[in-house]
């Protein structure tokens, strides 16, 4: 075969790739907007013909999934938030200098992501049940509690992902505004940070992930349904009777479409980022 | 100081505060008489009836008791997330409803957890209480005391399509054989019915062909309970249950995976030919394709003639321990369990009143009762009246083992012989 | 798109460390600690402990009495992990999880690398195309993915079933067919972080290098394998853990698309075992001891998997 025969065929399978790959997030989005019947019916149709917002209203008005999204939205705002402060600050701490137990400190935070989330739900369980106590704002069948253990979780790997970052920030930056007379903390705050931004940004992808996409504490912390999050109240859509498929879509797309938009925003940094990652 | 330093210092403050989780605090329940009463209820297959009763149930509350509010969740009712559900609200007082419906299975297992609050004043004290018959009363109390308001009774019968056994000529079955006979001539004739269904997570379905052999799930002997699933006779049940998972009856590749609740909806939907339900699927089933074609007689045992035991199901209000509102609670739970509301819950979803005014009334009333009614005097069993029956419904214990007999994953002897060493397991024994 | 390589995994692949020579900075000594005070303040409380505390609970009697009936905790010894050695269903699942992430791990590995080989074979277009189809199964959270697949598959209303003219067919009924399709999901979840990875990583290969290597007279297949390989070596080995780490703890997929573990439970993972063991049934205790189980295995397989590799290239 010649060249371009070859490069042609490459061609073909990558998009036929893509086409199989896209499909399921296709499919979903199609099946939201399919009136009822089509999606009954014993012939399912790649496309519609009479596209309805049905499902949508029917999840965000019956089913009270605008509640359960707002719910998501405040808990994994402020892990964002509060997890791309906390990871800058020790990520520069881990890469800007050295200290004894640096390398130990770097192999916990690697170790630290092995760990099941879901096994140490149980002891989690309890604490935040006794830290409820004392703390009304963070005990079970509250959104504080949620926010607890999602930045708990997203720490990890977001300090191990931010490394990359900070340390390609040259010192001699660093060097000129020191001459210039800023102090530590202005170097850290107005120099270092803003240079850091975009990473932290891409970062923060995966602390939004954590939080977003958790099931298995939303599920076992809020007992009550008034603060729950929304992938736990995507199995309300599984009722005892016939599963409302396109309902189910419609509250499966609402969920998709922050994390893809966040992904498009910062996909040029995603990489850089995970290759960050490798270096030690 | 360095890091070092600092990391022993807290690794010592970790190490001495590290007990073991704290215990729950022995729950006191307020009595609070405003505020918002919580209250926790079966959901349903078909939700929207029960919905309307509670909320005249709610208005008429409300306008007795002002400031009060009522917010009623349905909680769902397979085993796994029901336990995690009521589990959650024992472990954790502050998100325990002050009311909650439960199945009379459990009751046992949620007073040993110490987290029902003792009714038998209470309910001594209600007018209606006089109404209630013993054997209902019995299933309420655990150690001489009364932890729920018995709510409705709920027996199975079989449920079968009136226009399918015409066209095909068969006659509702009395035997077990006949049973087997009629389910493979449906199926035969209708290949997109299931000529019964049954679900290896149905458990009270699998019960009466176990009792009807003979066999049982334990046996009591002075308070301490024994296995007794693993017995040639309880062997035999299994084996006349599963029969009915095959090709030509229910493929185990579609009802392996069925649960009671999903039986219902196959009936419903004209998808079966028959199908063991309880009274209370009425509802749901006139709400489907199924309306105004089908039948019900008694479940037939394998004697000609004779009915298979049922199990008696049936639901309590119970006031929880950590209620925060008590005198409320039990007020609410007086309300719905009275004679007003047993109908109209009946008239909703068909559940059988507790109460032997309302009961007769409607026995007389509607002859749609009649097989179930039948059924009740032909004698019914109960499930371990022991904490331990909550452990081994939560530990799914019996579906697993009729899961993996219907789907030929291991034999009726290895599946009930770990079954039984789960039970004993559980009974302390 | 992720065309161009960014500068920190063109460091990475080229071995080269863009890190200031660490030093310490004026300011006092004390700067690192206040840094990582607020990490510590999160993470001791809410990981260190709970680890701690989930040890500690693997080796008492702590059931529901005891949460709530106010019996008191009893110290057990190791009597958890004996019931757990002794119980073939434990044995069971605990060799089905590793089967099962070994083949994820594996499929997404391939997958991932020959699409990464495809990548750079493909026009501009065609690129972004094949990008942003990864990037939408990337960001689709597990939860959805999972809802999104079983009504592909579902059993009377699924198109699969329709468009192969199955009928009815319960794709969750076999051991292996139920298997199969969470595996499917958790590879196309994990294959675009491989893809991307790796493509970024093989765009940063200098050109002169390969085109050294070719004017040698290597094929390009030579090339490949001499060249490119060994200079991804590092992105590879973090690839590698990440995969095992995410697969093996897979909780959602199996939890969702199998309803718990599947037909008498013959799809349980551990991390699914381990939650039903302490929240449906109650044995808090017996759920810890398979908690602190699972995380060794897994320490132990990255540890094996790291020595390895550094035996082999001396450098990490």
């Amino acid at each position: 075969m010649t060249r371009a025969a070859w490069r042609a065929a490459a061609n073909l399978t990558g998009l036929a790739v893509a086409a199989v790959v896209v499909f399921p997030i296709y499919w979903m989005v199609l099946s939201a907007l399919k009136p009822s019947g089509e999606i009954q019916a014993a012939d399912p149709l790649p496309w519609t013909g009479h596209p309805t917002l049905d499902h949508f209203r029917s999840a965000l008005g019956v089913s009270g999934f605008a509640r359960y999204f707002a719910n998501s939205a405040i808990v994994a705002s402020v892990v964002v938030v509060a997890s791309a402060l906390i990871a800058f600050l020790a990520a520069v701490a881990l890469t800007r200098f050295q200290f004894r137990f640096r390398t130990v400190l770097l192999v916990m935070f690697l170790v630290a992501q092995m760990v099941p989330v879901e096994a140490l739900t149980i002891p989690l369980f309890f604490l935040i049940r006794d830290l409820g106590r004392v703390a009304p704002m963070a005990g079970l069948n509250t959104l504080g509690s949620l926010m607890l253990v999602h930045l708990a979780f997203s720490l990890p790997f977001a300090i191990w992902m931010l490394r990359g970052f900070v340390a390609a920030v040259p010192e001699s930056v660093l060097e000129a505004a020191r001459i210039d007379g800023a102090s530590q903390s202005g170097v850290l705050w107005r120099i270092l940070f803003p240079l850091a931004a975009p990473g932290i940004a891409a970062t923060s992808v995966f602390s939004f992930i954590t939080s977003w996409n958790d099931f298995v504490f939303a599920k076992t912390f809020i007992i009550g349904t008034e603060h729950q999050t929304l992938p736990a109240a995507l199995l309300v859509f599984f009722k005892p009777d016939e599963n409302d498929w396109g309902g189910i879509m419609a509250a499966s797309t609402l969920m998709t479409l922050p994390v893809l938009v966040f992904f498009v925003l910062v996909q040029r940094r995603l990489v850089a980022g995970l290759g960050g990652a490798v270096k030690d | 100081m360095n890091i070092a330093r600092w990391a022993a210092i807290a690794v010592t403050a970790a190490l001495t505060a590290g007990c073991a989780p704290s215990t729950a605090d022995p729950t006191t329940s307020a009595d609070a008489k405003t505020g918002t009463l919580t209250v926790w209820l079966y959901d349903e297959a078909d939700r929207s009836p029960k919905e309307k009763v509670l909320a005249d149930a709610v208005h008429e509350f409300t306008g007795q008791h002002k400031d009060v509010k009522v917010e009623i969740s349905y909680i769902p009712t397979d085993p796994g997330p029901r336990a995690e559900k009521m589990k959650g609200a024992f472990n954790d007082p502050a998100s325990a409803p002050d009311l909650a419906e439960f199945g009379n299975t459990d009751l046992a297992g949620y007073v040993a957890a110490g987290a029902m609050a003792d009714l038998t004043s209470a309910i001594g004290s209600w007018d209606a209480a006089k109404d209630l018959p013993q054997d209902v009363k019995d299933a309420a109390t655990v150690n001489g005391k009364m932890y729920g308001l018995p709510w409705w009774v709920g027996v199975r019968a079989l449920y079968y399509r009136t226009d399918v056994f015409t066209e095909l000529g068969i006659t509702p079955p009395t035997s077990y054989a006949q049973l087997v006979d009629a389910a493979r001539k449906v199926r035969k004739a209708k290949p997109k019915m299931l000529g019964i269904a049954v679900g290896g997570k149905y458990v009270f379905g699998a019960l009466p062909f176990i009792w009807d052999a003979g066999g049982d799930l334990a046996t009591e002997s002075g308070g301490k309970y024994k296995a007794a699933i693993a017995s040639d006779a309880s062997k035999a049940g299994v084996k006349n249950y599963a029969a009915l998972f095959a090709g030509d009856i229910c493929p185990p590749e579609q009802c392996a995976d069925l649960t009671g609740g999903k039986t219902v909806d196959a009936f419903a939907a004209g998808l079966a030919g028959m199908a063991i339900l309880p009274n209370s699927s009425r509802g749901k089933v006139d709400a489907g394709a199924t309306k105004g074609k089908y039948g019900v007689v008694p479940l037939p045992g394998a004697k000609p003639g004779s009915i298979a035991p049922a199990f008696a199901g049936g639901n309590d209000l119970g006031v929880l321990k950590s209620a925060k509102h008590r005198t409320l609670a039990i007020a609410f739970a007086e309300l719905l369990a009275s004679k007003k509301y047993q109908l109209a819950m009946y008239d909703a979803m068909g559940n059988l009143p507790t109460l032997s005014g309302a009961r007769g009334a409607v026995v007389t009333k509607d002859k749609f009762l009649a097989p179930f009614v039948n059924t009740m005097s032909a004698g019914t069993r109960f499930v371990p009246n022991t904490p331990a029956w909550t452990t081994i419904d939560a530990q799914t214990v019996v579906p697993t083992m009729l899961q993996k007999v219907v789907a030929h994953k291991a034999t009726v002897d290895a599946a009930t012989a770990e079954a039984e060493t789960a039970m004993n397991a559980a009974f302390g024994g | 798109m992720v065309s161009t390589a960014p500068p920190a995994a063109v460091d990475a692949v080229r071995g080269r460390r863009s890190t200031a020579p660490p030093r310490r900075r004026r300011g006092g000594r004390w700067t690192p600690l206040w840094l990582l005070l607020p990490a510590a303040a999160v993470m001791l409380p809410l990981f260190a402990y709970p680890l701690y505390q989930l040890g500690l609970l693997s080796v008492l009697d702590f059931g529901q009495e005891q949460v709530s009936g106010g019996v008191p905790t009893r110290y057990v010894g190791l009597d958890n992990y004996r019931t757990l050695l002794a119980s073939p269903k434990f044995w069971d699942v605990l060799v089905q999880t590793v089967v099962f992430a070994a083949g994820c791990v594996g499929a997404t590995l391939l997958v991932g690398g020959l699409l990464a080989v495809l990548m750079t074979r493909v026009w501009a277009a065609v690129r972004v195309v094949l990008s942003f189809s990864a990037l939408a199964a990337w960001a689709a959270p597990a939860m959805t993915g999972s809802t999104v697949w079983m009504f592909l598959f579902d059993t009377n209303l699924g198109l699969v079933n329709h468009a192969l003219g199955l009928g009815p067919h319960n794709w969750t009924y076999g051991k292996l067919s139920a298997f199969a399709l969470v595996g499917a999901v958790v590879v196309w979840h994990s294959f675009p972080f491989v893809m991307i990875t790796l493509y970024a990583g093989m765009q940063s290969v200098p050109g002169e290098v390969l085109e050294a290597a070719t004017l040698d007279g290597a094929s390009a297949l030579t090339a490949f394998r001499r060249v490119t390989l060994p200079l991804l070596r590092p992105l590879v080995t973090i690839v590698v853990i990440q995969s095992v780490i995410w697969d093996f703890k897979v909780f959602t997929q199996v939890y969702v698309m199998t309803g718990g573990g599947g037909i008498a439970g013959q799809n349980l993972v551990l991390n699914v075992y381990a939650y039903e063991q302490a929240f449906a049934a109650s044995d808090y205790s017996l759920g810890a001891a398979i908690g602190v189980v699972m995380s060794l295995v897994l320490l132990v397989l990255t540890v094996v998997y790291v020595r390895a590799l550094h035996r082999r290239d001396g450098r990490l």
